[in-house]
C-alpha cells in the first residue's frame, strides 16, 4: 500500500466579514488517507461540505485548521502550508481537479487545451497531439471542433473537453467534483471507464458523485461527512 | 510550528527559503513610500521567483501603482529595500549608481505602462520602436535587428505591412501590443505591468491577455502585474497580493485568494464583481 494523500484534522469555517461577521462552521477534524488505486467517494447530504473538502485538498480553499499531505516526488507536500509555487508545482505534476466546468481561456484551441498538461509534463508534441486526439474521439467530440476554441461550445461539449484534458494523462491524485453531471448515458459510461482505468494505473481518487449508479461503479470506499458536521 | 499556521493570512516569507529551491529574482523588503504625511504604501515584503507571475490588486488609491513604481526602480522608496538578482548576487536597486540602474532597467527588465504612449516613441516607426531596444542591448547588425523586429511584430499580431508606420497611426490595442513587443524583445527576465489591459475593448483585452499569458509562459519570465480587474488577475497570475490603504491585507495563491478570501476587504472586492 502506498499512501498518496493524508488529510489530517481538517476543520473549516467561513467567516463572512461583510455580513455581520457571520461564522459558518462546515466540518471539524476530518482525517483520512487515500492509497494508490483507491477511489474514495465523499458522502453526505447537500451542504455537508463535500465540495469544500475537495477544494481544500486541492489548495483552492484554506482550512481553518489541519493539513493535507500529498505524495509528490520523493516525499510529501503539505498543501496547506506550502508556498504558492510548491502548490502550483504539485498541481502540475501530482494533483488534478476535475469539475463539470471548463474554465475557458479565450482563443485557445480545444486540442491545445487537452495537450497542455502533457506538454507541461514533458511529453513530446507529436505524442501529445496523438493522445489528445484519441481521447477527444473517445469522448465523442467531433473532429471538426478540435481546432476551435471551446468558448462557443455547448455546456456538455465543454465538459468533455475538460474531462479529456484531465484524463488524457491522469494525475497520480485525482479530485473529482461531479465530472459526470449532465452528461448523456454514453459519455457518462466513458467517464466511468476512464476513472476505472486511472485507478488501475495507480491514481488515487477522491470524488463527489450524486448519481447513485455512477457512485457504485466508481467507489472502492465511502467517506461519510455527516459524522464530522461542525456544531453551529 | 503548526499553531502559527491556523490563520495563514499573511506569510512574510521574503527571506525564508525551502531547500533545493532556486533563488528569487526579486526581493522586496519592507517597502514604504510616503508622500509627506500621506502613505503611498507601507511595509510591503515579498519574493518573486523566475517564471512566477505576481498580481497586485486593490481599488484605485490602494497604493498598488506606487508600489510598482518603487519595485521597478522608477521611484525611490522612503524605506525598505528592493533586491534584484543580477548574475549570482542580489544587488540593492537603490544603492547602485543611477546609470547602472538605468542600464539594468533597459536590459534586464521591462515595464509595460498602462498608457502605451508612456512606453513608446510616438515619432519612431513600429519597427524602430522594437529595433531600438535591440540596439540598446548592443546589437548592431541592421539585417538581424530588422528580422528580430519583424518576428516580434508578428508575434504580437502586427502585420509586416505596418512595420514602417508610426504608432500614432495605430489603434489603442495595436499600440499596446507594440509596447509589449518593445518591452519583450530584449528578452528581459522580469517585467512590470501597470494595468496592461486598461482602457481597451473587451475583445481586444481577451486577445492581449492570451498573448501575454503565452509569452510569459513560453519565455519563463517573472512578472509583476498591477490590475484592478480580478478576471485579468485570475487568468495571468500565479499569486496575488491584495492592497488596501497602502498595505497588503491578504496574499496567497491566486485562485485561493479569489475563491476563499479571508480578509474583509478581499471578501468585499470579490463579491462586488459582476459575473459576465
Amino acid at each position: 500500500m502506498t499512501t498518496m494523500l493524508k488529510a489530517e484534522g481538517l476543520t473549516k469555517q467561513f467567516i463572512l466579514h461583510n455580513q455581520g461577521s457571520v461564522t459558518l462552521p462546515v466540518f471539524a477534524e476530518v482525517s483520512f488517507s487515500v492509497e494508490r488505486g483507491e477511489a474514495v467517494i465523499l458522502h453526505g447530504q447537500s451542504g455537508i461540505g463535500k465540495s469544500t473538502l475537495l477544494r481544500i485538498l486541492y489548495g483552492n480553499y484554506r482550512p481553518s485548521q489541519g493539513h493535507v499531505h500529498v505524495r509528490h516526488g520523493d516525499g510529501f507536500v503539505d498543501i496547506v502550508t506550502a508556498t504558492p509555487r510548491r502548490v502550483l508545482e504539485a498541481r502540475r505534476k501530482t494533483l488534478g481537479f476535475v469539475s463539470q466546468f471548463l474554465r475557458v481561456i479565450p482563443r485557445v484551441k480545444t486540442i491545445d487545451i487537452v495537450k497542455d498538461p502533457m506538454l507541461a509534463r514533458g511529453v513530446s508534441d507529436d505524442e501529445a497531439t496523438q493522445r489528445a486526439g484519441d481521447m477527444l474521439a473517445r469522448l465523442n467530440l467531433p473532429q471538426r471542433l478540435w481546432s476551435l476554441a471551446p468558448t462557443t461550445f455547448s455546456g456538455g461539449e465543454q465538459q468533455r473537453v475538460n474531462i479529456a484534458r484531465s484524463f488524457v494523462d491522469p494525475s497520480p491524485i485525482l479530485l473529482l467534483d461531479e465530472p459526470t453531471a449532465s452528461l448523456d448515458a454514453a459519455n457518462r459510461d466513458v467517464v466511468v471507464e476512464l476513472i476505472a482505468e486511472a485507478r488501475q494505473s495507480g491514481s488515487a481518487i477522491v470524488g463527489i458523485f450524486h448519481d447513485e449508479a455512477v457512485r457504485d461503479r466508481v467507489a472502492t470506499r465511502r467517506l461519510d461527512l455527516t459524522a464530522y458536521r461542525a456544531a453551529a | 510550528m503548526s499553531a502559527m499556521l491556523k490563520e495563514p493570512l499573511m506569510s512574510h516569507d521574503a527571506v525564508v527559503q525551502e531547500a533545493g529551491e532556486p533563488d528569487p529574482i526579486l526581493i522586496a523588503q519592507n517597502i514604504t513610500k510616503l508622500y509627506g504625511e500621506r502613505v503611498g504604501c507601507k511595509n510591503v515584503s515579498f519574493s518573486l521567483w523566475p517564471g512566477e507571475v505576481l498580481g497586485i490588486v486593490g481599488e484605485s488609491g490602494s497604493g498598488k501603482s506606487t508600489l510598482l513604481r518603487c519595485l521597478a526602480g522608477i521611484d525611490r522608496p522612503s524605506g525598505g529595500e528592493v533586491m534584484f538578482r543580477h548574475g549570482g548576487t542580489p544587488i540593492s536597486l537603490f544603492d547602485i549608481p543611477e546609470p547602472t540602474r538605468r542600464k539594468l532597467m533597459r536590459t534586464e527588465w521591462g515595464i509595460v505602462h498602462q498608457n502605451p504612449r508612456d512606453g513608446l516613441r510616438m515619432d519612431v516607426s513600429a519597427g524602430g520602436n522594437v529595433g531600438e531596444r535591440l540596439m540598446d542591448r548592443g546589437d548592431r547588425h541592421y539585417g538581424k535587428i530588422r528580422a528580430a523586429a519583424l518576428d516580434w511584430l508578428t508575434r504580437v499580431e502586427i502585420g509586416e505591412d505596418r512595420v514602417d508606420d508610426r504608432p500614432r497611426q495605430f489603434s489603442g490595442g495595436m499600440q499596446q501590443r507594440l509596447q509589449i513587443a518593445r518591452v519583450l524583445v530584449p528578452e528581459p527576465r522580469l517585467v512590470f505591468m501597470d494595468e496592461p489591459t486598461g482602457g481597451l475593448d473587451v475583445s481586444v483585452q481577451a486577445r492581449l491577455l492570451d498573448l501575454l499569458r503565452v509569452l510569459v509562459r513560453d519565455l519563463g519570465i517573472a512578472a509583476v502585474i498591477v490590475t484592478h480587474d480580478l478576471a485579468v488577475a485570475r487568468l495571468l497570475t500565479d499569486r496575488l497580493m491584495v492592497m488596501k490603504d497602502g498595505a497588503v491585507v491578504e496574499e496567497g495563491l491566486t485562485d485561493q485568494v479569489l475563491d476563499d478570501p479571508h480578509h474583509a476587504y478581499t471578501q468585499l472586492l470579490t463579491s462586488a464583481v459582476l459575473a459576465a
